[in-house]
């Protein structure tokens, strides 16, 4: 077992782990944060997307040990109480989620593109989202959901 | 002109109910779900396709430490087959594994990986059988091999019986179709086209994999979550498959469930119930049973690989005389939902156009691989791939533009279709227009590059929805005038709580806000077919409108003593029952309550306000000679698709450039929802089904199990915002609930044809299977340009 300490949605956490833990179960399993949720356990999809230091990855590739002494963002840190952030009210609004499953994911990788290029073009969306697998949607209006919080 | 509308809450895009809860992470999904003590399961596969278990020795496993329970196929753990229509399947299998995957032992264990290792040690004798994969060898009447040697002794659903074939051994079910005399009027024809395609198969690939958890609680009764679409069809299956009473039994399906598209027909939940009642003693341990990416991807239900056969006669100026077709299901070792998928893949051609001579046969049969069943469509899309490539070469030969070989053909108001049925609520005609229109169709657009050619295709496509069919809702009223839904339709993401929230809002005159939809719980949610068929909008709609009626009528009784007045008289808003036109003689809801010493309110009788309906379509059975009836369906949705694809003669590729989807759903009662389930249904599953998706196997192993190569489209895939329209049409259905039918299903049944089409447009080709990939493109135009 190692000690894990790391900043989790504004929160310093220390945590004896399983070195093989990956950080989406440390997340997920350890601090009960469910919204980064597994949707393939091998980078492929995207559903597990949280930012490290303000960079989107797939915490399914790395492992909880990798973000010692690091910041981690995820979809529960994003609103600020109840008042949520534009992009998770864009998503509301825009009717771009279903089943909900890649949302948090989603929302994350949108969140990543935002903070670096805040007026990206819908081909950028486009590029920035193409990690993340929705089976619901066809991206038709998350990219819509995207491209309105950027111009707010 | 249409009348302004009147309504408050129908017709409106009002925001997802559950989606604060899904864009902050907090949505709770059974694949998140833990219990104190739980346990992890895990199934051992079958590697072979078709062989006889000779022995299974689980003492390795069973000695490692953290296991608690292994189970393997026998009385004790699945006594009874079960299944859809044909009692086909035990939870493990017994004598025989039939597929590569096949479940044939379990192991709960205290973690995932204990599970893993346990099962690697369980150690498995079997004799290699022949194995038969193709559908055409598996429908002879002598196939290499014969996967349900009993299959005439198994259980089957009296309510749609599956017909089996006396002289083809591995047809689970057949169904026909005559009307007038096809053979004859191809005689008379100008002119006949026969061909024959077909369709890969594909998986769903819903975000969320199946999950299941069971838990034996301190009476020893068996309480199941899990991720089905259909809550009483899985209570059914687990309750029989162990020879249980029903009431022995509770479902509970979580709120959020990750997607479905046809394909929550899964065994995690049946498992996990294995393995939680296997254990010994008490206290039994609840269990969790979710697949891996892999287990889901190559082992759980797909769409079948379909053949289509169509033989069509025409006169010269376009008029179709005859249609005569062959639809054959490659179905899996066990029937599943695909004994229906193999009959009522008959709909979409029977109802498409006027054909005064129409036959047709289809059959699902059995194969070694894993169950085919239900995928968005329902079959539909695999028959109108060939139905509506047909109508193109047709329309090439006689040199009649596609579209008006459509529109002159196409079903209509009052038309009869193949089963003698009389048409209503048709919108085939305004979606040809609507979709042409958006696609500037007619009109030619060149690529950049010579060898960047483009093209134009369009299709027409109907849905229809289930019979028989029943759906109940019951409505409490509490205290505080919350209204509360008990439903056991599922929301799988399409948006159902929040339609039904709209409905019962627009009957009791609330906000949106005073609604609650409950989670389906079998101890709590009353009866429902199933959320699928497109069919929760019209069925569910109905039932909840006549349980909102029924508890209204209950209030207004009560009422009716306070303000003195008539119930006739009384309507309610805003939480008060008040006299018609005069909203100061009203009462507040909650005052209809008695507050109670000790606290709580309570009625002097009848307990608490509780609506409750059943909204029940028995329809009217297809004779089983010539497939008439006057009632085979619920209703038709219509759809025309429009494409324009852009073809790279130098690499094969394939960009979809421009999409127009025209849904004729009734009554959208939320368009933007009703937006979202077409745009998924084109863009996703459509364009996936139609260029990407297969499922590639070797001797029934799955060689692309992972998503890095069974290829879902991504945000790259799709047409940019620009050149997709999503158009949503209204033809009333005299039964919907404010003329609503649905949507879901009939959004991928085109897609595969237009883009076909148009893509022939492009470069001169036909193509007649699916997917239509890069390197099928590159051989076929070898050397033409």
């Amino acid at each position: 077992m190692e000690t894990l300490g790391v900043t989790v949605n504004g929160e310093h956490v220390e945590s004896l782990i399983d070195p093989k833990t990956t950080l989406q179960n440390f997340l997920h399993d350890t601090l009960g944060l469910i919204g980064t949720k597994e949707g393939c356990g091998s980078g492929m999809c995207g559903c597990c997307t949280v930012l490290v230091d303000g960079k989107a990855v797939k915490s399914c590739l790395i492992l909880a040990l990798q973000v010692r002494g690091k910041t981690v963002l995820t979809i529960e840190g994003l609103a600020q109480g109840e008042t949520l952030d534009p992009l998770q009210t864009a998503f509301i609004e825009n009717g771009a989620l279903q089943c909900g499953y890649c949302t948090p994911g989603m929302v994350m990788s949108g969140k990543a593109l935002l903070e670096e290029n805040p007026n990206p073009s819908e081909q950028e969306i486009r590029q920035a989202l193409s990690g993340n697998l929705c089976r619901c949607t066809g991206y038709d209006k998350i990219v819509k959901a995207v491209l309105s919080a950027s111009e707010k | 002109m249409k009348a302004k509308e009147k309504y408050d809450h129908i017709g409106k895009s009002i925001h997802n109910v559950n989606a604060k809860a899904k864009v902050t992470g907090r949505a709770k999904y059974c694949s998140d779900m833990e219990f104190p003590g739980m346990l992890y399961g895990k199934a051992k596969r079958s590697p072979y396709a078709h062989a006889r278990i000779i022995s299974i020795d689980t003492s390795k496993a069973e000695s490692l430490p953290g296991v608690k329970t292994v189970i393997v196929g026998g009385e004790e753990t699945c006594p009874f087959r079960y299944g859809a229509g044909v009692g086909d399947e035990f939870v493990l299998a017994r004598e025989k594994a039939l597929f590569v995957g096949d479940p044939v032992a379990a192991v709960a264990a205290e973690s995932e990986e204990i599970a893993q290792e346990a099962v690697d040690l369980i150690e498995v004798e079997y004799e290699e059988l022949p194995a038969v994969f193709d559908g055409d060898e598996a429908f002879k009447r002598n196939p290499p091999a014969i996967l349900h040697e009993n299959l005439k002794s198994y259980q089957t659903l009296r309510s749609v019986p599956p017909r089996f074939d006396e002289k083809r051994p591995n047809v689970f079910n057949y169904f026909r179709i005559r009307r007038n005399n096809a053979e004859s009027a191809f005689k008379e024809a100008d002119l006949v086209f026969e061909n024959r395609f077909e369709t890969a198969m594909i998986h769903h690939v819903q975000m969320e994999s199946h999950c299941g958890i069971a838990s034996v609680d301190d009476t020893g009764r068996l309480v199941v979550w899990g991720t089905s679409s259909k809550p009483y069809g899985m209570h059914r299956d687990i309750a029989e498959s162990r020879g249980l009473p029903l009431s022995a039994v509770r479902v509970i399906i979580p709120t959020h469930v990750g997607g479905s598209f046809g394909g929550r027909d899964s065994k995690a939940e049946q498992i996990a119930a294995s393995l939680a009642l296997a254990q010994k003693g008490y206290p039994k341990r609840p269990v969790k049973v979710k697949f891996t990416r892999e287990e889901h991807l190559s082992t759980t239900t797909t769409r079948a690989h379909y053949i289509v056969d169509i033989k069509t006669g025409v006169k010269k100026d376009g008029t179709i005389m005859a249609n005569e077709m062959r639809l054959l299901l490659v179905g899996g070792a066990y029937a599943g939902t695909g004994y229906l998928t193999a009959r009522n893949a008959a709909f979409g051609p029977a109802a498409n156009y006027k054909i005064p001579n129409f036959s047709l046969d289809a059959y699902g049969v059995y194969t070694n691989q894993r169950m085919a069943g239900a995928f968005r469509g329902f079959g539909n899309a695999e028959s109108l791939w060939g139905m509506e490539s047909q109508m193109d070469i047709i329309a090439e030969a006689l040199d009649i533009d596609p579209l008006k070989l459509r529109l002159k053909n196409c079903i209509d108001e009052g038309d009869l279709n193949a089963f003698g049925e009389t048409m209503h609520s048709v919108g085939a005609k305004e979606c040809l227009h609507a979709a042409a229109e958006a696609i500037e169709w007619g009109k030619k657009t060149e690529g950049k590059a010579p060898h960047l050619k483009r093209g134009k295709g369009i299709a027409l496509g109907n849905k229809y929805s289930i019979v028989p069919s029943a759906s109940a809702a019951i409505i409490k009223v509490h205290p505080d005038g919350l209204v509360e839904l008990r439903t056991s339709t599922v929301d799988l993401g399409q948006g159902s709580s929040t339609i039904f929230s709209q409905m019962i809002a627009e009957q009791f005159k609330i906000p949106i806000s005073k609604v609650r939809v409950l989670n389906p719980d079998t101890d709590i949610t009353p009866f429902d077919l199933g959320t699928a068929s497109s069919r929760s909008t019209f069925n569910m709609g109905n039932a909840i409108i006549k349980a909102c009626r029924d508890a209204k009528k209950q209030l207004f009784e009560l009422a009716a003593k306070e303000l003195e007045a008539a119930e006739n008289d009384l309507e309610t808003a805003d939480s008060k029952v008040f006299v018609k036109g005069s909203p100061e003689r009203g009462i507040h809801i909650k005052d209809l309550f008695i507050p109670m010493v000790i606290g709580g309110y309570t009625l002097k009788e009848g307990a608490e306000i509780i609506g409750k309906a059943t909204y029940y379509l028995p329809g009217v059975m297809p004779d089983p000679e010539t497939g008439a009836s006057e009632k085979p369906a619920a209703f038709y949705m219509f759809v025309a698709q429009t494409a324009e694809v852009e073809v790279d003669t130098q690499t094969g590729k394939i960009r979809v450039l421009k999409m127009a989807t025209a849904n004729d759903c009734g009554k959208a009662i939320n368009p933007m929802m009703v937006e979202g389930q077409q745009d998924g249904g084109v863009l996703s599953m459509g364009i996936g089904s139609t260029l990407l998706e297969e499922v590639i196997t070797d001797n029934g192993v799955m060689l692309n199990p992972q998503l890095a190569d069974y290829k879902i489209p991504t945000t790259l895939d799709c047409p940019d915002l620009d050149d997709y329209k999503s158009i949503i049409i209204e033809t009333a259905h005299r039964d919907g609930p404010w003329g609503a039918k649905g949507v879901g299903e009939s959004t991928m049944v085109s897609t595969a044809p237009a883009i076909a089409n148009a893509l022939y447009d492009a470069i001169g080709i036909r193509f007649y299977d699916i997917p239509i990939t890069p390197e099928k493109v590159l051989r076929a135009i070898k050397g033409k340009f």
